[in-house]
């Protein structure tokens, strides 16, 4: 049986079907039903019982923005050059170069969001892969085995390129999707930095981009346009610092966005990085949210305590949490995990593009050490004025959860705040009790009460 | 005298920095450290090769501060020339402060001297590999001497090697091969119990580690070449490919019937390896049995028994 | 005139504890019962008898504490163990410290500040490894009644290792250590070490300061009480009333 056989759900399709279902029929549909969700929202009769103010307006665009990216997905096969790509790679070249970039991670976060990922989890389980590896993993290979996803259709990938910057267990879970799809495997090894990157480390990753955009021009079968290549890098620039300027709007009291509006508002900078269109999303939402500051409208009725997450957000369970704190006046303003796409704007140059990817993505948070991220937290404490701090303990992500324990100890001994480890995952419910996780958050929003 | 590892000790004490779904080596090696275990040494190298040691090198050097100084090891997990230039500069940036640590720089000969030493070793474990059908031990003597090779000097281990008796090596019933991470006396009990023998291995505490010796002139150049010319290993990377075909190679050649892959819990380089190798081994007519232990004295019930199942089917 | 200034109620997996206190937080009266399945039904039975017994009436401050504090429609607000037992064990002993608390389901270790609020906390309610369900339950295996563990555990010096890490398999453990001739009494010395090990290592996480207090069923377990003040080298004091302290602490938070 070749793999062609195996894999049947992955299908190609033509130009004429690229060009009618997606850029005539397709951007259409979505743009009239943007229209339409832009409507509702504003004829949104106030509801009284809720702990949230109305949502973001602009969330409309974005639903628009990443339909359209997945809806192209069912039709690039063929038409497009396509790249699976981790969620910390240097794709601002594969963008240049006109590739379709798919984001695993991403998908699998859309089917946590809308409580698929379970069963498409058991898929590969059944196939035998351990409910000790991954959620994004076993959600990834039980899509890819089973063709199981709410996004449609997900093209075929001709590369795939692989950047541990965010985790060790990415190149294992690649090799097992190169295993399946018989493509090329481009790996960008970016060195842990226990301390400051040291340069044989920069040259390193330098090195392996400039191998990358062989392959990929290889693949492609054309030549990586500078000036095309300089505006992808500054909307890149552009973008994260747009996105930086969002999440820092939450400095403010009441603080108009919570952390899980900034879950879901992520989605442009992570999988479409270096398009003018998140540069244009982002302007957008910052527009919306100065005029919230202005209005006083924060993004819950009544905020009472201002608390910092850690780690992924629960998926499935965003909407749940979000209501559930606001009922009790805990309004979530800030995460590591959103910073993490804002926080190294300053260092993308676009006009030495490879010595400062070579640096950016050597420095996501997640590539630093737990000192490092320790630092970071009692920095947002102080800057948002925080109450207390929740760390997620996934169970799925040993890079993010491993150090968590002394983190949260320090948090509480040298800066006296509240600090609740609570032990779930990112994407399988199966790992998450409600009984108990409230349980928990519960103590910690009484340890927060005033005194007195 | 014989050593295993890590040295049995409770998760208590490493559970006050990593949590349950941490695997026993990383847990437990940090009790281990908090209970003075290490007290005699002056640094601690922390080599990279996993989440699980990414943050054992972080949590010790940032929060737990021990007396001795903390070193990391950064492994590329490529074997392309950049990977193999990396390499080399991370060996001369550890080199460095092993100098500080050490207050002794190297001269030539010092590192002529080493490589020599190190390269016997190496040939040395190679060599008994080919060796064992006429060496007259049990496995569990036999894996006692390889896994030495990592406590002992290159000279103590040479002597060690060369003092195995030779003769027909006890082994009767069924040959398996074991994979894995690390594998301890409680496994070579049980195997042979069973009416199995150990045909050969996988393991990154044994034959993943027979390293051979390069010949360039540069020192640290010829260090990472030794390190990245070992054989396939999912924590440098390898292609599953390439290991499905090394262990079908090494299992026809050397009799087994079947593959034995002993993990302590939680391993990711592993798990996720695992259900491909179970397929393409079990297309080449070879069962695989996959089991998962926590490091301590006895296996459990349940796993003696799935051993025993596994060796009967292939009887 | 009732003296009832506040009713606490705790309303646990295993039982169910009702506090009434006077306006300076002493206890009047008090009631224990094992849990029954409708506990909502439970409760207002015993308040009646508190309220009856006492002159007090539906307008009393009523705290509710405990797994099943949410069903009791009657209370004035709910709040976790967590403050609860915190409060409690505080006005009890009059210090800060840290409070072990072993109950049947879960077990908790509780930081307490010098204001009697609880500074930082752990629990462990997803193993019942480290609970009161673990002796409970290999207890039952050896047929030893549950109020005697203690004693008989200290009653030998031999301690027969438990090493597995789960209740399921300790049971398996046992039965091969019973059919090796293994005294009982040395293996339940075993388990309660095993026990005390896990608790021990939630404490040392949480941090220890002075004074170790306990509380929960577990804690008129003597053996419990020695070999935890064994492995941590510090004085283990025990409230009056240790299974009251989450209903007592509710009540006072009535005041």
């Amino acid at each position: 049986m070749t793999r062609s056989e195996a894999l049947p759900h992955y299908v190609e399709s033509s130009r004429l079907e690229h060009f009618v279902n997606y850029e005539v029929l397709g951007k259409t549909t979505l743009r009239v039903q943007r229209w339409r969700d832009q409507w509702k929202l504003a004829r949104r009769r106030p509801r009284p019982n809720s702990p949230l103010n109305p949502p973001l307006r602009s969330v409309a665009h974005m639903k628009e923005i990443m339909s359209r990216h997945y809806l192209e997905g069912r039709y690039a096969a063929g038409v497009r050059k396509v790249a699976w790509v981790t969620s910390g790679a240097p794709t601002e070249p594969l963008q240049a170069l006109g590739y379709f970039l798919v984001y695993p991670e991403n998908h699998a976060a859309l089917c946590g969001v809308r409580r698929k990922a379970q069963g498409i989890a058991e898929e590969a389980e059944h196939a035998g892969w351990s409910r000790d590896i991954c959620s994004y993993a076993r959600t990834d290979i039980g899509a890819m085995i089973s063709g199981k996803t709410p996004a449609g259709r997900l093209p075929r990938p001709d590369v795939l390129v692989c950047c541990t910057n965010i985790c060790q267990t990415v190149l294992h879970w690649y090799r097992v999707l190169a295993d399946y799809f018989e493509c090329p495997l481009v790996l960008i090894d970016t060195p842990f930095l226990y301390q400051e990157a040291h340069d044989h480390e920069v040259a390193y990753v330098k090195r392996q981009i400039e191998d990358m955009i062989c392959v990929a021009e290889e693949i492609a079968g054309k030549s990586l346009d500078e000036t095309r290549f300089r505006d992808v890098m500054t909307n890149a620039r552009r973008g994260a610092e747009l996105w930086l300027e969002v999440l820092n709007r939450s400095q403010h009291r009441p603080a108009p966005m919570t952390a899980f509006d900034g879950f879901i508002h992520m989605g442009p900078i992570v999988d479409m990085r270096g398009e003018a269109v998140t540069v244009a999303y982002y302007e957008r939402l910052i527009a919306e949210l100065d005029e919230r500051i202005e209005r006083g409208i924060g993004a819950i009725k009544e905020e009472r305590y201002r608390v910092l997450w850690d780690n992924l957000p629960i998926w499935f369970k965003i909407g749940d949490f979000s209501k559930w704190l606001a009922e009790r006046g805990v309004n979530v303003v800030a995460s590591t995990y959103t910073f993490a796409w804002g926080e190294l704007a300053p260092m993308i140059d676009p006009s030495q593009p490879l010595d400062s990817m070579a640096r950016v993505y050597l420095h996501p948070i997640l590539n630093r050490s737990t000192g490092h991220k320790l630092a970071s937290m009692r920095r947002m404490v102080d800057e948002f004025q925080l109450d207390g701090v929740i760390l997620h303990s996934d169970r799925s992500c040993k890079p993010y959860s491993l150090g968590q324990i002394d983190q949260r100890d320090r948090l509480v001994k040298t800066l006296g705040i509240p600090a609740l480890l609570l032990e779930a995952d990112h994407n399988d419910p199966r790992d998450y009790s409600d009984e108990q996780g409230s349980n928990r958050l519960e103590a910690f929003i009484e340890m927060m009460e005033p005194r007195g | 005298m014989e050593i295993w590892g890590p040295p049995h000790v409770e998760r208590h004490e490493g559970s006050r920095h990593f949590q349950a779904y941490t695997c026993d080596i990383v847990v437990k090696a940090m009790s281990f450290i908090r209970s003075g275990g290490l007290d005699a040494t002056k640094a601690i190298l922390v080599p990279h090769t996993c989440d699980a040691l990414q943050g054992m090198g972080s949590v010790l050097g940032d929060f737990l501060q021990p007396d001795q100084r903390v070193l990391t090891l950064y492994l590329p997990r490529g074997r392309r020339s950049s990977d193999h230039e990396f390499l080399r500069r991370e060996l001369g940036r550890l080199a460095r402060t092993l100098v500080e640590v050490s207050g002794h720089e190297p001269c030539r000969d010092d590192w002529d001297e080493a490589f020599e030493a190190e390269d016997a070793a190496d040939a040395a474990l190679a060599d008994l590999y080919r060796r064992r059908a006429r060496l007259a031990i049990s496995d569990r003597d036999f894996y006692t001497v390889v896994r030495s090779r990592e406590y002992l000097t290159a000279e103590q281990f040479c002597d060690q090697a060369a003092a195995l008796p030779e003769g027909e090596a006890p082994q009767r019933g069924v040959g398996l091969m074991i994979s894995g991470i690390v594998a301890e006396p409680a496994l070579f009990d049980q195997i042979e119990a069973m009416g199995a023998y150990v045909a050969g291995d996988d393991l990154a505490c044994g034959f993943r580690r027979v390293y051979s010796a390069s010949a360039e002139a540069d020192p640290l150049e010829r260090a990472a070449n030794r390190l990245l010319t070992s054989p396939a290993d999912p924590t440098c990377g390898t292609p599953i490919q390439v290991r499905v075909d090394t262990l079908q190679t090494r299992m026809r050649a050397l009799g087994a019937r079947g593959l034995l892959i002993y993990d302590p819990k939680f391993c990711e380089p592993e798990l996720f390896d695992v259900p491909l190798l179970r397929k393409h081994l079990n297309a080449a007519g070879f069962p695989v049995l996959h089991v998962e232990f926590e490091m301590g004295d006895r296996l459990p019930y349940q796993t003696l028994s799935r051993i025993e199942a596994f060796v009967e089917t292939l009887s | 005139m009732s003296r009832v200034a506040a009713i606490g109620i705790d309303a646990g997996s295993t039982t169910c504890k009702l506090v009434a206190v006077d306006q300076d937080g002493t206890i009047i009266s008090s009631l224990l019962e094992p849990t029954e399945p409708r506990v909502e039904l439970q409760v207002q039975r015993m308040l009646d008898a508190i309220r009856a017994e006492h002159g007090a009436n539906s307008s009393v401050r009523t705290i509710a504490t405990g797994y099943g504090r949410k069903l009791i429609k009657d209370a004035t607000r709910n709040l976790t163990e967590i403050t609860c037992h915190a409060r409690g064990v505080f006005r009890d002993l009059g210090c800060a410290g840290t409070l072990i608390d072993i109950g049947g389901q879960d077990s908790k270790v509780i930081q307490i500040g010098g204001d009697g609020r609880p500074v930082d906390f752990m629990m462990n309610d997803k193993c019942a490894a480290g609970t009161g369900r673990f002796l409970e339950y290999t207890a039952a295996r050896l047929g030893v009644p549950v109020p005697e563990l203690g004693a008989r555990a200290l009653s030998t010096a031999q301690e027969e290792p438990i090493s597995s890490t789960c209740t399921v398999f300790a049971e398996s453990e046992i039965i091969s250590l019973i059919a090796r001739g293994a005294e009982p009494d040395s293996i339940l010395r075993g388990l309660h070490r095993s026990l005390v090990g896990r608790v021990v290592s939630m404490v040392r996480n949480v941090g220890i300061v002075a004074p170790l207090m306990l509380s929960g069923g577990v804690a008129k377990n003597e053996a419990v009480r020695e070999m935890i003040a064994e492995a941590t080298v510090e004085d283990v004091i025990l409230p009056g009333e240790p299974q009251l302290m989450g209903a007592y602490g509710a009540a006072l938070l009535g005041i």
